[in-house]
């Protein structure tokens, strides 16, 4: 009953207004990510190229490959340009990009010489998705691959033939994860696996944040308003009061993981959806070509299954029970470090560590998987508890079950450790006495020596 | 007369410094007993270790029979503590606070309402009760936290420095509550200040408290007579400067 009462106390200051209110807004924001995202990813895939052209050379050879340009789905906007100031022609017509057919370029390709094509595109922005609208590279492959054939068509190869040229074979790809294989290459896996486990590094990294500021500040408050003191003095058990406060810290930070998982796995679906989408029309357009085969394409889900890297209920169970385990964690050691500081401000400059902590094997579990780094730095990847959890999906999704249950055992031997210097510091009078203030005059100290 | 508290030899050592040496004093059922001595002294330090929130270096002390150091749970159940300065939860009503502080002492839903009027009727606040405290002045904070530290009816209540930073009116009316309480009540008052002529008006027994030791406890006009002196401050003054001098 004590307990509940302090519970209810912790969770009213935790769930307010403000908290609601931007849980609301970040989920808003996502959600419109993701269809932006995906309409963006919509628009690239489904529209025909969109183009301008200036064709200086204006023979019959250019004309029919601008004819078959349009009847392969290229939408061309002819426009007339003169002299070598691209600048100046993007400016003047108003464009982003531009091809230029040069004058005799039908006459070198007769004389089996390589004429030049010219194209001009105007960049404004190092942004990943700034320049996706721009298909000037698309259409000079098409241009390309239309005077590759019509120069095979002049020298007698069918096109059966130039189809069989090209494509000399076909290539099985399989892939084998632990002792299960299925007929599927690792970059379609890739590009499947990866947007999944994209999204728990990032709820965990979020939710480090979150929760050691969180506790951090609630004992800086509690010790700058003198509440601690109150609460310490009142006949309730020290580990109801800091078991209180780890239960509503946990209970708001797995309420906010739910809400941010939601909201990512929203965004990522949209943007996997559509980008899956894209991808099936790149196949559809190579099968057509006989490239692959309608099972390749619809049996990629089917196949991770059979690889084993489609994650299950228990799965994400045991994903659940190690995220627990990693804010309890966080929850105990900011516990100490909220401890330590007597002031909101020292508690963001306190929380630093920890954050880098969290950053080291989030940043790598991006770029690089951390088995494969050298020993000495693979050990002290590890040695960071909260590696194990920014790697628990991929582990799981392989096999690597030792490596998983491994995580577990270590993380729960941390936890004890941390947890039994955070009780030890609330039973002793450490709790109100200690502080690191780097200099600064220490007013909880100076009340103590008073 | 009882004594609710008894405080023998207790000490309090920071790495190198006593902040409170060998201290010794009681308080009797219904007594109001202050400590008096500037800042530093060690009267926050004393009080601390008396709420079991320092352990002490050496010494002990008894709360209704009950031991600091060996029975500190048993002493928490006897007890109040108001501390200097203190606030309170900014995001909670008046009255949600109160019940939550009521509910910290009995898990009895009937008795947490009894404390809760009786809380109310002590604090005077009426309807702003139903605000968040984080509306409310200084000196309303200081009333609902005075009628917190009260409403269980504690054996022994500790006040750190209750009427600091308080206007003349509100520090009149804490330290009438103060008085009332005891005399009707019979409960016992620790309470500790700077505040000299607050302390002559409010308490039954003193006792002067510098560099850590505790020179001298008495009656008010026990002590002005023995040091012959016309008020707290001058008595306080003359007992620091013997103690130089020995």
């Amino acid at each position: 009953m004590k307990f509940i009462n302090l519970l209810k106390k912790e969770l009213k200051e935790l769930i307010n207004a403000q908290m609601i209110a931007s849980l609301l807004v970040v989920m808003a924001l996502l959600v419109a990510m993701g269809n932006m995202m995906s309409s963006t990813i919509n628009e690239i895939s489904n529209t025909e190229y969109k183009v301008s052209l200036s064709d200086r050379d204006d023979t019959d050879f250019t004309k029919s490959l601008l004819d078959q340009l349009e009847k392969d789905g290229s939408v061309i906007t002819l426009i007339k340009t003169e002299g070598d100031n691209y600048s100046e022609i993007l400016k003047e017509n108003n464009l982003d990009s531009i091809i230029i057919i040069p004058e005799g370029f039908t006459d070198l390709i007769n004389k089996n010489e390589k004429p030049e094509l010219i194209t001009v595109s105007r960049m404004e922005s190092a942004a990943m998705m700034s320049n996706i609208s721009n298909h000037t590279s698309d259409v000079t492959n098409l241009i390309n691959t239309y005077i590759y054939k019509e120069l095979s068509k002049k020298a007698g190869i069918t096109e059966e033939e130039l189809n069989y040229m090209t494509s000399p074979v076909n290539i099985v790809e399989n892939t084998v994860v632990a002792d299960k294989s299925a007929n599927i290459s690792v970059e379609t896996i890739m590009n499947n696996v990866m947007m999944k486990n994209q999204i728990l590094p990032i709820v965990v990294f979020i939710l480090i944040t979150m929760v050691s500021q969180t506790i951090m500040n609630a004992i800086a408050n509690e010790k700058i308003d003198k509440t601690l003191e109150t609460l310490l003095s009142a006949p309730v058990s020290r580990s109801s009061i800091i078991g209180a406060k780890m239960l509503a810290a946990a209970i708001v930070a797995m309420l906010n993981a739910a809400f941010y998982m939601v909201g990512f796995s929203s965004f990522m679906s949209k943007t996997t959806n559509s980008t899956n989408l894209s991808s099936n029309m790149d196949s559809l357009k190579e099968m057509a070509e006989g490239a692959s085969s309608v099972g390749d394409i619809l049996s990629t889900e089917a196949k991770l299954s059979q690889l084993g890297l489609s994650l299950g209920i228990t799965d994400y169970l045991l994903v659940g029970l190690q995220l627990f385990i990693t804010i309890m964690i966080c929850l105990s050691v900011s516990i100490i470090l909220g401890a330590l500081v007597n002031d909101t401000k020292s508690s963001q400059t306190m929380i630093m560590p920890l954050l880098m902590l969290a950053m080291i094997p989030y940043m790598i579990s991006i770029f690089a998987d951390i088995n494969s780094l050298p020993v000495v730095f693979k050990t002290l990847v590890y040695a960071i508890p909260f590696t194990h959890t920014f790697s628990a999906m991929s582990n799981l999704m392989f096999g690597h079950y030792s490596l998983f249950f491994g995580g577990i055992i270590y993380q729960i031997i941390v936890l004890a450790v941390c947890m039994f210097f955070a009780l030890r510091l609330f039973n002793s009078d450490k709790i109100l006495t200690i502080s690191l203030n780097f200099g600064k005059k220490d007013k909880q100290k100076t009340n103590s020596d008073t | 007369m009882g004594n609710v508290l008894e405080v023998k030899e207790l000490s309090k050592k920071y790495t190198k410094v006593f902040a409170a040496e060998k201290v010794s004093f009681e308080i009797g059922e219904g007594e109001i007993f202050a400590l008096i001595g500037p800042n530093g002294a060690g009267k926050t330090t004393t009080i601390r270790m008396i709420a079991t929130l320092l352990t002490p270096t050496e010494g002990d002390a008894t709360v209704a029979g009950y031991s600091i150091v060996k029975n500190p749970s048993k002493v928490r159940e006897c007890i109040t503590y108001l501390p200097d300065e203190a606030g309170a939860y900014k995001t909670m009503k008046g009255i949600e606070y109160l019940k939550f502080m009521g509910g910290l002492f009995t898990e009895d839903s009937k008795k947490i309402n009894e404390f809760v009027e009786r809380a109310k009727e002590i604090n005077g606040l009426g309807e702003r009760l139903n605000d968040k405290i984080g509306t409310y002045s200084r000196g309303m904070i200081r009333k609902l936290l005075l009628s917190r530290a009260v409403m269980t009816k504690p054996k022994l209540a500790i006040l750190d420095e209750p009427t600091s930073g308080l206007d003349v009116l509100n520090a009149l009316d804490i330290r009438k509550t103060i008085k009332r309480l005891a005399r009707e009540e019979n409960m016992s008052f620790l309470l500790s200040s700077h505040n000299m002529l607050e302390i002559e008006f409010v308490s039954d027994r003193v006792g002067i408290i510098s560099k850590g030791h505790l020179m001298v406890t008495g009656r008010t006009d026990e002590l002005k007579e023995r040091y012959n002196a016309p008020n707290l401050e001058e008595v306080f003054e003359r007992v620091v400067l013997e103690n130089e001098v020995h």
